[in-house]
Formats: C-alpha cells, structure tokens, sequence
C-alpha cells in the first residue's frame, strides 16, 4: 500500500531523514518509535503533504502512485489520513461543519454522492458514543477550547468518520490520562481491517499494550535503524534507544 | 492654515432654494460654520488616514449643476428587492427625499414619524455635521413612545442612484426610544448608477430610561460611491444598545459612532465587520464617553482586507472623572489577505476615573497556515480552506448581529462579498 524508498528529507539546512526505507501492507499495524528529534514527526508530515519540508531524495508511493504529485488534499481523498500530534484549533468552523466538509470532499472522490444530514448526524453520534465524547462537540469550533484529550479523540472521531485506508496517527498517545488512552486505542482497533494500514508514532510503549502492533521500527538519525514484533517495543521500554543508537552506529 | 470649504456662494444659493420644514434660521447658521470651518483633512488627528478630496470634487461639481439638473430615476427593482427580503417597517430615503410611496404605511400608533421641525435638537457640531444641516432635504423625526414594545424592524434604507452626474444627498434622522420602550433598527445604505455619488448621513438616536435598541446597519453602496455617516447615541438610566455594522461596498466610507453614556446602569454593545478590496477605503471610528458608571461597553470591530484596499479602526473610550464601575473592552482583529492592503488600528484609552475596567486588544495577520494545512488533510483544497478559513474570521462577529432575522441576508451578502475577495485573487 505505502512503500517508502530511501527517502531524503530537509528544512531549511537541517537534514532529517537520511535515506528512509519502510513498506507497509494492507491490514498492517506499524508502530514508528524512537527518540525526540530523529524525524518520526516529519515523516508523518511529508506523508501528508507539508510543504515546509523539502524532499531531497527518494519516493513515496501511495498503492503505486507517486505521492509527491499529489496535493494533501488529494492525498487525503485518497485516504491518507493525519492524526495531528498539535491539532489545530479553528475558532468559527465547527466541528460537525468540517467532518462533513471532510466526508463529502472523500465521497465526490470517489463518485459517491454527498452524505445524507440525518444519516451524518446518526453516524456522528455513534462514534462519538464510542469514544466517549459528549454529541455537544459537534457544534463547537474545532478543537476551540478542547483540552489536549478531547483534541485527540476528536482526532479519533474524524478517522473514524472518514475510514481512511491508511491512518497515520502522531503521537495521538501522548498526553491521554488511561480513560483517554483506552478510548483512543478502542477507537483505532475498531479500525483494524484486511483492508486498511495504521502508522502509530509513538514514544512509549504504553498504547502497543491496547493497540497491538505486527511491526515495530525504531528511527534513529534519519533512519529505521531495527525493525521487529512487538517485543522491540518492551526491549526499548527496558534499555532506552541508546541500544539502538550503538548499534546502528558500530 | 488654509479651509477647505465649499463655494460660498453657491452653496447659498442652495441652502435657499431649499425650503421644507428646516427652520431656514438653523439652516443658516450651519451653513455659516460650516463656511468657516470647512471639511475636515487628514491634519486633524481624527482624519488622519481618511482624505475628502474626492468627496469635496463631488460636492463642488454637484453644487455647479444643482439647479437646472432634473432628478435622478431611481432603481426601484433594487428597492423592492430589499423591502420583499426584510421584513421591516420601512422608510426611504431616496437621494436624500423621504420617499412617501416607496415607504411603508405606518400602521402601529406606537411609532410616530414626523418632520424634522418636530426635533428638540438638531446638532450641528461637526463639520459634516453643519453641512448635512445645511443641506438636508426631509429630515425626519421617529419617536417610540413610553413603554412600547415594537417587534417588527424599523428599516431606515438609503437609495441614491447616480448615473449622469454627480451628486451629493444629506438625509438626517433623529430617533427617540422614549423610557421603558424598545425597538430594533436596520439602517440599510445601497446606491447605483456609475456617476460619483458623495452620501452624507447623520443620525442621533436618544434612549429614555430602561429603554432597548437592537441596530444593525448594513453598508453595501456601489462601488463608485463614497459615504460618511455618522450614528449618535445618547443613554440614559438603565438603557442598553446592541449594534452591528456591515460594511462591504462603497469606494470610500467613513463611519463614527459615537455613544454617549449619561446615566448609571447602561450597557452598550457594538460590533462590526469591514471588508475591503480594490482601492476601497472603510474606515470606522468609534467614541464611547463613560459620563456616569457603572456601565458597561464592549465593542468587537473586524475586518478583511485584500487588493490595495485601506482600513481604519480608531476605537476611543473615554471614562470620565467620577464615572467610577465603568467597564470599557475593545477588540479589533484584522485579516490582511493582501500584501498591498493596509490597516491602521488604534485603540485609544482615556481614564480619568479610579475604579474602572478596561481592556483593550488589536490584531493584524494573514491566515494561519497550519489551520489551512490541517483543512487540507481533510481533503479540503487550498482556495476552499482559506474561504472556511476567512468565513469563520468574519462569522465570529457577524454573530453578534442582534437581529436575528437579518442573519440569513448578511450571510448571503458575505457569502457574495468572498466570492469578489476571490476573483479579485486570482485576476
């Protein structure tokens, strides 16, 4: 679905990643680990679209078509979709405008006519309901005032609405008291299908024990520098990323 | 220091060939200070960023050929659409002329509208002022009586049309909601024609004790035609006012709203949205005297500029000596969608009391790119997110427009004015 190859990334004079190499299939959970800075962040970002980063090197390709050619709002009715590790507050917009704004511009893409008003409104609920987020969200400006676990259901709850086929999800874990973290991870495990790849970007381990991964890659430097199952995450837990660092290094 | 002033003598020979119920003797003395005052020039501090010179070209080329030019024909379609849109009370001001047939009939005994010799005071105190004095056409007079409650709009629509020549139209209102009453206004201005039009309109509305006013004044003249307005509002005991103003057309425009606070108790509230593009000028002064406290003002002015378009916010509150428990907030936020437009914002604070509240805060940005990449994630393409975007800027404020039924109409209207903002980006 997603196959990285060697790609090359900078801002400004600063290089980021240094030749990144991943592929993840359908049905695939992947969990993207590794120290602040290593690029985990700008990875997610140049996936989306950002344009404050300059690719340098190497492709994206997006179920064999070149991602660069694509704006991010062509990646996203592809079915890329971001979860944002700061999600953007936009005072004025509400939430229930953009998810519908969001469902429709998916839908006309795909030659499908716009989502009925009752239909929207009885899905919206629904998930909501799952995530345990009050049906009041849906009337307030996005993300206006949320504290930073409502931000991140309400990230949850867009994902669920739009059934992206690959899901990126920044550090949707950090910051969530243990209420939040296991209605996120139910929400991106009702997610988990043959059909659909989930990126988690992660700095601990604690979500991999509700959200189970079959990859998990450390980045160090601007690289994957060891891939495994999900016992990596517990060694990293254990020992730190120095390991990891040593390693790649010797 | 030189005054920039009118011909005096065909300005004369106007003001006497107007006769009407203005008693000629106030007309005089207008016209007198005005002769000696002139127009106000961008050396006075508060007409620092706004230039006449255009508006005093209109006038003096319409005083040249006032006398033997037939009147205008008014586009009455643009009327009637208006009057079939809003369901209002309404009374027309065409080019300056109560228009009796296009006005609606007064049918609640609650409202009385009468001559302007019915006035207890007609100011002349401003230059503009002084010249609307001069030259008023029907001035009228609208008294809500005590303890009436009016529930169906008063619509106050100002039609000009322009299409051969220039001309210049000087409509005065003045409005008393008398104590306990209350009523919601809609000061409406539309213009046509392709000839430059220069609209001067002065209106001073009192508020009895415990009185309510609900106003929204929409501005939406072409785009060859410039105004200056002027709303006064003076607040007695108890007495509240919640405004909106919308200004969208017009190649140059000048608003001051002045509220006058008197007496204990009142709490005045007034916002408004600006949005320019091209070469347009809006400027919107606001002056707020906190005479007596408590009482509250708050104030919430927003704009939108794009092309070479300039805009002024110059809000002033001014707590006077004893006026102790005022409690005085400004906010002016400004998106600038263009490098070439410009805005100058000026909250001005003046306390001379000791226990006050005041607050003021003035912004100027662009739209944020991290909102507009988000948006983008979510499959919206980039022109569509910076419409949300711009929308939501101006929705905050329209919001606050009181009169709930005029909702539907200003959306449409900023709905049509971003499609303009847009085409002018692209061309």
């Amino acid at each position: 679905m997603l196959d990285i190859t060697n790609l090359e990334v900078r801002t400004g004079d600063t290089d980021i990643l240094r030749g990144l190499s991943l592929s993840v299939k359908a049905g695939e959970v992947h969990a993207i680990m590794g120290p602040n800075g290593s690029g985990k962040s700008t990875l997610a970002q140049v996936i989306a679209g950002h344009d404050a980063y300059e690719v340098t090197g190497g492709s994206i390709t997006f179920n064999g078509n070149d991602l660069f050619d694509l704006e991010p709002e062509e990646r996203a009715r592809e079915g890329i979709f971001l979860g944002f590790q700061y999600p953007v507050e936009i005072p004025g917009v509400n939430n229930a405008y953009l998810l519908k704004a969001a469902m429709n511009a998916r839908r006309k893409h795909q030659g499908l006519p716009e989502i009925d008003a009752f239909e929207f409104l009885k899905l919206a609920r629904e998930k909501m309901a799952t995530l345990g987020m009050d049906p009041k969200f849906l009337n307030r400006g996005v993300n206006e005032g949320f504290s930073g676990g409502e931000k991140k259901r309400n990230e949850i709850l867009q994902m669920a609405m739009l059934e992206p086929r690959l899901a990126i999800l920044d550090e949707t874990d950090s910051g969530l008291d243990i209420d939040a973290m296991k209605a996120v991870a139910g929400g991106i495990n009702a997610l988990r299908s043959p059909d659909r790849a989930i990126i988690l970007i992660t700095h601990y381990q604690r979500l991999l024990e509700y959200v189970e991964p079959d990859f998990v890659h450390v980045l160090s430097e601007g690289r994957i520098a060891r891939s495994g199952d999900k016992s990596l995450a517990l060694k990293l837990e254990e020992q730190g990323y120095e390991w990891v660092r040593e390693a790649a290094s010797a | 220091m030189s005054v920039i002033s009118l011909q005096p003598d065909a300005l004369s020979r106007v003001v006497d060939s107007l006769s009407g119920e203005t008693p000629s003797e106030l007309r005089q003395r207008a016209m007198q200070q005005f002769i000696k005052r002139g127009f106000p020039t961008t050396r006075d501090e508060n007409w620092k960023y706004s230039d006449l010179s255009n508006i005093v070209d209109i006038s003096e080329r319409w005083l040249a050929q006032v006398d033997d030019a037939p009147l205008e024909a008014l586009d009455e379609t643009q009327i009637r659409e208006i009057q079939a849109s809003i369901d209002a009370t309404w009374l027309v001001f065409a080019n300056g002329h109560l228009h009796k047939e296009l006005s609606s009939a007064l049918t609640a005994a609650a409202i009385s509208v009468t001559g302007i010799d019915d006035a207890t005071d007609i100011s002349i105190d401003e230059p503009l002022a002084d010249l609307n004095a001069a030259l008023m056409t029907d001035g009228i007079v609208i008294r809500i009586g005590e303890n009436e409650r009016i529930k169906k709009p008063v619509g106050l629509l100002f039609v000009d049309r322009a299409a051969s020549r220039p001309l210049t139209s000087h409509a005065r209102v003045v409005v008393s909601l008398d104590s306990g009453s209350s009523a919601r206004f809609i000061e409406y201005h539309v213009s046509s024609g392709d000839a430059n039009h220069y609209s001067n309109v002065v209106i001073d509305v009192t508020l009895g004790n415990g009185a309510e006013l609900d106003y929204v004044r929409i501005q939406n003249r072409g785009r060859n035609h410039s105004q200056t307005q002027r709303l006064s509002v003076r607040l007695e005991k108890d007495s509240s006012i919640r405004h909106f103003g919308m200004d969208l057309g017009g190649v140059f425009t000048r608003n001051d709203l002045n509220i006058d606070i008197v007496a204990a108790g009142v709490s005045a509230e007034f916002n408004g949205l600006y949005i320019g593009s091209d070469k347009q000028h809006i400027d919107n002064h606001t002056r707020v005297d906190h005479r007596v406290g408590p009482a509250t003002s708050v104030q919430e002015y927003r704009g939108i500029m794009s092309g070479r378009s300039r805009c002024v916010w110059n809000g002033k509150a001014i707590v006077h000596k004893g006026a102790d428990g005022s409690d005085a907030t400004q906010t002016n936020h400004n998106l600038l969608l263009s490098k070439h437009s410009e805005i100058n914002a000026k909250p001005q604070l003046e306390i001379y009391a000791d226990e006050v509240k005041c607050a003021h805060g003035t912004t100027v940005g662009q739209l944020n790119d991290n909102a507009l990449f988000y948006l983008q994630t979510r499959g919206l393409d980039r022109q569509e997110a910076k419409r949300v975007l711009t929308r939501a800027f101006a929705t905050t404020v329209v919001e606050k427009s009181p009169i709930v039924e005029l909702r539907q109409l200003i959306a449409s209207q900023l709905e049509a004015r971003l499609d303009e903002l847009d085409d002018g980006d692209s061309a």
